[in-house]
């Protein structure tokens, strides 16, 4: 944080905007430092997120796209909001160019456990817009310094249509390679589209993953982990074996302002990654 | 050390301490009283029971400004708030409230990353606390006594003061109004009588009775984790709720706060404002998506947040049982109540 | 004298009949608090929720604000007092509630008091009148022979004052406003969701406690509520610093009603009145 002082963002610069999606409303952008200082007190790892500030909008909590092994920038993936609340920072940012400053706060809440994750098969399970942290930790994981720490890794990621599928030179890659299982299914393809079709509760109960000495991280929107979460639980997962990232309105993001909380935890502070088996000790509430 | 000085003479030491820095003392306004900045030491006014806003707003005002912008310029550009460096006293605190500042420390300043606006302003600042009037009626809607606070604590106050009869005694309870004290030489010294009835009075304050019940702080967490999902016991505690923000707002150990970018003209300010979880929008996703829709929802977030998630994440109950909740509330609704119902429920 | 001993016993006899016949599911009624000054709005829902019930003299709550907060036909019985039978009426030319669907029931009362001040509550804060407007039982004796001031005596004062004081008096309350909306949210007709100043695009008003947001919010609620406010001065009861929002509500009121020649809330037949169109209508507005 700037000048020690939480609320105050850091500038930085957009140095590269990629459209993800055909609707136009999906934009990876990358943003670089301009004070190095900042820059080499931004030190994040997978599962984190920042807070992007707009002065005159507001900010926007969002989850952070790259991978700590990529330096020299971080990207952010941001959908367009507007359809039911106006998405003021977000539309902003998308009218925007490369070259053009906002400020950001953070790294900001938890990470994925990586120590927990050690030693361990890992099954990468995304659903449309929530694959962002997912590709984060892929990249860490595939990261040649860091690849031999982990078991085997599954990636079962899924979008409604081929054109809304985020990264595609990325899923490309992944497939080529053999130190990872790369599984990508649309809920409807086009003519040009030769993968798989299907939902991914229905992909997951497919490759069937096997529980044993396995971690499932999983983030979708609600109604895909309604029907996936069932999947695995009939497969044997256990609870503290299921990692999920929460969404919930935020402010502040450094658990200050009382708005994101579910029961006692912040899921800006004490999250927003949980297992399931903290998650059922909290109250209903999201 | 123990200075006392008559009360009718209160607005002397007010300009003294107006010289030496920000003055925040109870003034009457049309409603009741409440603290407000001293412009005219005349204001100064302790014929009160308790104010009608918590003096919460000395160290977390109700709006804070964080940074001036102008749209279209660099972010280098920006003027962050440059907070007054004046010291402040904060006179004439009861001290269920000086007790509140303590709660109110644990999240801001000692939890995680520091809020440097509160810390800044709190030790700027010099509490003068005041002790309940004995003589007077408790009023039916105070329970501080079951959260284990008395009429006449000193704790927590860097001076605290005593009615004694036509005058106020003032005893240095911490370093910081050791020092204070003999620099307001308007103060005349106590005598021995007056040290006896000072010590005596805080005696009789644990005697003074507000509404009590046994309150384990573990006991009460569980049981809301455990009524939760008691949809029929939340709906009907909040069938009169109104969702308005007062009690929120009156509550000195409420912090929710909203961020907010207020531009005029191409130049603005980004500040803070209070906020509250009983209002609707409070937790309005993006998406569209809120999960407390409900009157109930908000209601059971606000009970359950002072009872339950405080205590397991700070390891303190979030309330002091000031009573303003109540006695603001334009349906009356009663915060002990709720507790009470919910341990029996 | 109003027996508030015996409307209290009528409230329950009549609750605890309309429950037990299945007429209604809910009877909104008032009950008790946590101590005898301090009672509550309240729900009963079955027959032993009916014991809760009181009356007393300040039992001000106008309980049509809770009207919009039951699906569209609930059976609901609802005791109101003068100004919240006009406010009953008013939701049902506003469509909100069908009268087919209420038990409406009738207390003619005179002596409420307000709980800070302890005065008795009269047409200078409130509409003035004792007798409900519309019911389906009345609960007690009508209020007879008691003079009541028109309730636009009490803007003498105030219109008095050219368009700079108005503004200056006006300036001056709003800004002691904490932006808790406890007056928007006691209000019956304060129904919309979202309300205009809780929405970001576009954004009507800051949120901070001072003005200018505090004159846009109050300014454009005063005029949201032109020829739909019933006088039930609860707004300003709920106020907890005191702004006599009461005094634009009735001006307001005022001038639409001698524009229109219709108050509000005065019976099923009539349309909102800034809704229907006739052409005798005032054309002072477009002077």
């Amino acid at each position: 944080m700037s000048n020690n002082n939480p609320y105050i963002p850091m500038p930085v610069q957009i140095s590269k905007i990629i459209n993800e999606v055909d609707t136009n409303d999906i934009k990876t952008f990358r943003f670089t430092f301009l004070n190095k200082e900042d820059e080499q007190n931004f030190k994040y790892m997978p599962g984190q997120f920042a807070e992007l500030s707009i002065y005159g909008k507001g900010e926007s909590p969002i989850g952070i796209a790259s991978s700590p092994t990529q330096p020299g920038y971080v990207e952010f993936t941001v959908q367009r909001a507007g359809a039911i609340v106006p998405g003021l920072v977000t539309s902003a940012l998308h009218d925007m160019d490369e070259g053009a400053q906002i400020g950001i706060r953070g790294p900001l809440g938890n990470s994925w456990p990586i120590e927990f994750l050690e030693k361990k098969n890992i099954v990468v399970v995304g659903g449309g817009f929530a694959f962002t942290t997912l590709r984060s930790l892929i990249n860490y994981m595939l990261h040649k310094d860091n690849r031999s720490r982990f078991g085997e890794i599954t990636v079962i990621y899924g979008a409604r249509t081929p054109g809304l599928l985020l990264y595609k030179d990325e899923l490309a890659l992944w497939e080529k390679r053999d130190d990872i299982k790369s599984i990508i299914t649309v809920d409807k393809g086009d003519e040009a589209w030769k993968g798989r079709q299907g939902f991914v509760p229905a992909v997951c109960k497919e490759v069937a993953p096997s529980p044993k000495n396995t971690v499932a991280v999983i983030c979708g929107p609600p109604i895909m982990i309604k029907f996936t979460l069932p999947v695995f639980f009939d497969l044997g997962f256990s609870k503290e074996n299921i990692l999920t990232s929460l969404e919930m309105r935020m402010k502040c993001g450094i658990g200050k302002c009382g708005r994101c909380n579910v029961g006692y935890k912040y899921v800006c502070n004490d999250g927003p990654v949980f297992s399931l088996a903290e998650l059922e000790e909290l109250p209903r509430d999201f | 050390m123990l200075k006392k000085i008559a009360i009718e003479k209160i607005s002397q030491l007010a300009a003294v301490l107006m010289e030496k820095g920000t003055l925040l003392a109870p003034v009457k306004e049309v409603s009741g009283h409440n603290f407000a900045e001293i412009k005219d030491p005349k204001q100064v006014d302790l014929d009160f029971y308790n104010t009608i806003m918590s003096p919460k707003g000395a160290f977390f005002p109700h709006k804070e400004d964080f940074v001036k912008y102008k749209i279209g310029k660099p972010l280098s550009e920006v003027e962050p708030a440059v907070l007054n460096l004046k010291p402040a006293f904060l006179f004439g605190v009861r001290p269920c409230d000086v007790k509140s500042f303590e709660i109110m420390d644990i999240h801001f300043d000692a939890a995680g990353i520091i809020d440097p606006y509160w810390r800044f302003r709190r030790e700027a600042t010099t509490i003068f606390g005041y002790a309940y009037d004995l003589s007077q009626p408790v009023d039916s809607a105070d329970f501080y006594n079951t959260l284990g606070i008395y009429a006449a604590d000193p704790e927590g106050s860097d001076i605290f003061m005593v009615k004694k009869d036509k005058e106020l005694l003032l005893k240095a309870i911490t370093k910081k109004g050791e020092n204070l004290l003999p620099e307001l030489t308007v103060l005349k010294d106590g005598i021995t009588a007056d040290e006896k009835y000072f010590t005596e009075y805080v005696n009789k304050g644990k005697e003074y009775k507000t509404r009590f019940m046994t309150l384990d702080q573990e006991v009460v967490a569980k049981k809301l984790e455990d009524i939760f999902d008691n949809t029929d016991f939340w709906t009907k505690m909040s069938a009169a709720c109104l969702s308005c923000g007062i009690c929120t707002f009156v509550c000195p150990t409420c912090y929710c706060f909203d961020i907010c970018d207020d531009t005029l003209f191409g130049k603005g300010t980004r500040r803070r404002v209070w906020d509250a979880c009983m209002f609707t929008d409070f937790t309005l996703e993006a998406s569209g998506h809120n999960p407390r829709t409900q009157v109930y929802q908000r209601l059971r977030q606000k009970i359950c947040h002072k009872y339950s998630y405080h205590i397991r994440k700070y390891g303190v109950i979030s309330c002091v049982g000031c009573g303003r909740c109540t006695r603001h509330c334009p349906v009356n609704i009663d915060i002990y109540s709720i507790v009470e119902a919910a341990l029996k429920a | 004298m109003t027996d508030f001993k015996k409307i209290e016993e009528n409230l329950k006899t009549e609750s605890r009949r309309l429950l037990k016949e299945g007429l209604v599911t809910v009877v909104l009624a008032y009950g008790k608090g946590f101590d005898e000054n301090h009672p509550m709005p309240y729900a009963a829902k079955t027959i032993a929720d009916v014991d809760s019930i009181v009356f007393n003299e300040y039992c001000n709550y106008n309980m049509a604000r809770y009207l919009v907060r039951y699906p569209q036909g609930t059976k609901i019985a609802i005791a109101v007092k003068a100004a919240d039978s006009r406010a009953v009426i008013q939701l049902i030319q506003e469509e909100k509630v069908k009268r087919e669907n209420l038990v409406i029931l009738g207390i003619p009362v005179q002596g409420m008091k307000n709980p800070k001040t302890g005065e008795v509550i009269d047409s200078k804060t409130t509409c003035g009148m004792y007798n409900p407007v519309l019911y389906d039982i009345l609960l007690g004796e009508e209020v007879h022979g008691v003079k009541s001031a028109s309730p636009y005596d009490v803007l003498a004062e105030y219109e008095k004052m050219d368009k700079d004081a108005r503004w200056e008096f006006w300036k001056g309350q709003l800004d002691k406003c904490i932006r808790c909306y406890a007056c928007r949210k006691a209000c019956p007709m304060c129904y919309c969701d979202p309300c205009f100043i809780d929405q970001s695009k576009p954004k009507w008003a800051d949120k901070e406690p001072q003005s200018p947001g505090n004159m846009m919010y109050h300014l454009t609620r005063f005029h949201h509520l032109a020829g739909r406010c019933i006088d039930c001065g609860e707004c300003s009861r709920a106020c907890p610093v005191d702004i006599p929002l009461y005094l634009f509500h009735k001006k307001v009121a005022k001038e639409c009603e001698e524009m229109f020649n219709q108050a509000a809330g005065m019976s099923i037949e009539d349309k909102p009145v800034l809704v229907d169109f006739r052409v005798e209508d005032s054309d002072k507005i477009l002077e």
